[in-house]
């Protein structure tokens, strides 16, 4: 023990003297995190050349530090300009970006850092501190247990249809429709795809988001003049909103901690990734709070529970990659081959054998959480600038360069095209009072249900009952039931409680 | 204002556009996996027979609600004359040109020219050097950091071809 803190001492002050390479590649990270498409793990594919000619501490600390960042800035446009960066953030605009249209949207950004900085920083302790429980989780998650999890997920269709259930559910199972659009997982028969062999892949991600959020977005932005309401009291960007943001989040200290520890099981399960984890926390955060009806109003809990939840899951991707070699995401797959190629072998040797490695990526993310809460939160104060830029320079920008984000991850010109069909759905939805968030929760976790439900159903013969076969599975449902019924017995109460008082 | 809009009808045509795309997607999907192995159609029936049912029962609302005079089937909530004056028609015509001709023209001139002539559209012809400048500078900006620098595969042209064999003659 008192040998592993003597390591950790020193890998921590190893890692503080890269604060040159660290602090440049926040601000690489929070450009790349921010622009839809332009993800961590694309980044430091281009970038692959540079990080193998690093030495080997070097290469994993700009990783680490671009993916925790890259997370971080996603949140940054889903709150100002209602475009989440990647897939990870989409719930973040659910209530961010609320905040940002009633002129908080400098304290709604500190809030976001704050969650994210103490979240990140958090799970990195915690996963370092339960490194051998947390591997085994992965062991533990078969079929039926994602099953579940994945539900957890869609079950946050109800809460967000909740103004107009019917509609509500319409979105999120046409959602789910479109997430089905490609081969099936066993016998990889076309489905639904128009003849389109793009399509084979399933629905690529970023040009979904890309047409729901942005490309709707900044067709809808061009009735008003500025994003931030005319409603909203007008005022410059001061010191003080920021304070304030910073004195909320810490105000709900615990709602970060639990909602980051949801990111962090997630994050450990191999697979399972940033989106699911946010969904699961902000509905479990909504189902929990006692003014679950202020969620979607830009509710401060709202935004703290996604993006603790997502920055969660980055220290959770590490867990799998150095104790298995079981890499849990895009990103962690790079890293994977960047360490082999510097002849780095995983498995619980690699703490024995090469213990500066192992805690060091563990260090790396900590000391990049903590310079990035240093670094970013000043700067708050002037991206909320974004909100009063006149909609008519701002919408044809969001337009093109998130239209060309949709064309960077595979390179086809379809999937600009895709991006501009999903932009005119998007933006027939909120016309028309349809939830782009609740189509987009059924694209993105609709093929991950179908393939976990099929390979349960595949390995017990069809038998249906296997998904109440296993314990934990079993207990995962009674979670989630009494997820689903508590809010109403709550509500019913509350209103019961009132029509007495009255 | 707000009393004329409680009297005025619901409009149900805008709202029915998504029930019926939903409908017309999901019986096509049906048609692909019509005659597929189980796997391929398990999770399908499940989901598209569930948003079948949602938008009939939605259909049936709809009928309830135009029978009892509080709703029209118009699309007045989707569509409007305010998209020809906020110039919204102007920018989805600029924006199919931009998806069409990127690939033709390259990254940098067709986000220019998509820049400025949406600009100037939604600006009503206010302000064109300022939008010049400012089209410019985001077009040649993009081309800097992704293309230059980061050397991305987004679509090239002739302005990044010129610039590439500039830049590699010195």
């Amino acid at each position: 023990m008192g040998e592993t803190a003597a390591i950790l001492a020193e890998v921590f002050v190893d890692t503080i003297a890269y604060w040159w390479i660290i602090v440049p590649t926040i601000f690489l990270g929070l450009i790349v995190g921010g622009i839809p498409g332009f993800s961590a793990a694309n980044t430091i594919i281009i970038l692959m050349p540079l990080t193998l000619a690093m030495t080997l501490e070097s290469g994993l600390i700009f990783m680490v530090t671009l993916y925790s960042s890259a997370r971080m800035g996603a949140g940054i446009p889903a709150i100002l300009v209602n475009i989440p960066g990647t897939a990870g953030a989409a719930a973040t605009p659910l209530d961010g970006y609320p905040m940002a249209k009633a002129g908080k949207g400098q304290q709604a950004l500190a809030i976001s850092f704050v969650a994210s900085s103490i979240g990140g920083l958090l799970t990195t302790i915690v996963a370092l501190m339960t490194m051998p429980i947390l591997a085994r989780v992965g062991f533990y998650m078969h079929s039926v247990e994602m099953i579940v999890v994945m539900l957890f997920g869609i079950s946050l269709i109800a809460s967000i249809a909740a103004q107009d259930m019917l509609k509500g559910l319409i979105a999120g199972f046409l959602g789910l429709m479109i997430g089905s659009i490609g081969t099936d997982v066993v016998y990889a028969t076309p489905r639904g795809t128009f003849g389109f062999l793009e399509l084979y892949d399933g629905v690529p991600l970023i040009p979904a988001l890309v047409g729901l959020f942005a490309v709707s977005e900044a067709f809808i932005i061009i009735e008003k003049k500025v994003i931030i309401s005319e409603d909203a009291e007008p005022k410059n960007p001061n010191w003080h909103d920021t304070f304030e943001g910073v004195r909320m989040a810490l105000a709900r200290w615990w709602h970060i901690v639990w909602t980051s520890l949801i990111g962090l099981i997630i994050g450990v399960i191999p697979g399972a990734g940033a989106s699911i984890a946010s969904f699961v926390a902000y509905q479990q955060s909504r189902t929990l709070s006692k003014t679950p009806e202020k969620y979607g109003t830009g509710h401060a809990e709202g935004l703290i529970a996604p993006e603790s939840a997502n920055n969660g899951v980055t220290s959770g991707t590490l867990v799998p990659l150095l104790v298995l070699g079981i890499p849990g995401g895009a990103t962690a797959a790079i890293m994977l081959v960047v360490m082999q190629f510097h002849g780095v072998s995983f498995g619980p040797s690699l703490f024995e054998n090469q213990p500066k490695v192992g805690y060091g990526m563990f260090m790396a993310m900590a000391v990049a959480y903590l310079l990035m809460f240093l670094t970013i939160l000043p700067l708050s104060r002037y991206m909320s600038h974004v909100t009063t830029i006149p909609t008519i320079y701002l919408a044809p920008m969001i337009i093109s360069f998130t239209l060309v984000g949709g064309f960077v991850p595979r390179e086809y010109m379809f999937d600009m095209y895709l991006a501009l069909g999903f932009g005119v759905l998007g933006y027939i939805a909120r016309r028309t009072g349809y939830h782009v968030a609740a189509i987009l929760i059924g694209v993105i976790l609709g093929p991950l249900l179908e393939r976990y439900f099929l390979l349960a159903l595949k390995k017990s013969d069809g038998d249906v009952m296997t998904l109440f076969s296993s314990n934990l599975g079993n207990a995962l449902w009674v979670a989630l039931a009494l997820s689903l019924i508590l809010p109403s017995v709550f509500d019913w109460r509350r209103k019961r409680k009132e029509l007495l008082g009255r | 204002m707000a009393r004329d809009d409680m009297k005025r009808p619901r409009q149900l045509g805008g709202e029915l556009v998504i029930p019926v795309l939903a409908v017309a997607f999901t019986l096509y999907f049906f048609s692909t996996i019509w005659n597929s192995p189980w796997t391929a159609q398990v999770s399908a029936f499940l989901v598209g027979g569930i948003l079948l049912a949602f938008c009939a029962i939605f259909a049936a609302r709809c009928v309830i609600w135009m029978r009892a005079g509080g709703a029209s089937l118009g699309f007045g909530n989707l569509v409007s004359r305010d998209d020809i004056t906020t110039g919204r028609v102007g920018l989805l015509i600029c924006t199919v040109g931009y998806t069409v001709l990127i690939d033709r023209l390259g990254f940098t001139l067709t986000t220019f020219l998509f820049l400025f002539l949406s600009m100037i559209i939604l600006a009503k012809g206010r302000r064109p050097g300022f939008i010049t400048a400012i089209s410019a500078a985001m077009a040649f900006g993009g081309w800097a950091v992704f293309i230059w620098a980061f050397d991305t595969r987004f679509p090239r042209g002739w302005f990044e071809t010129t610039m590439q064999a500039v830049l590699a003659n010195g």
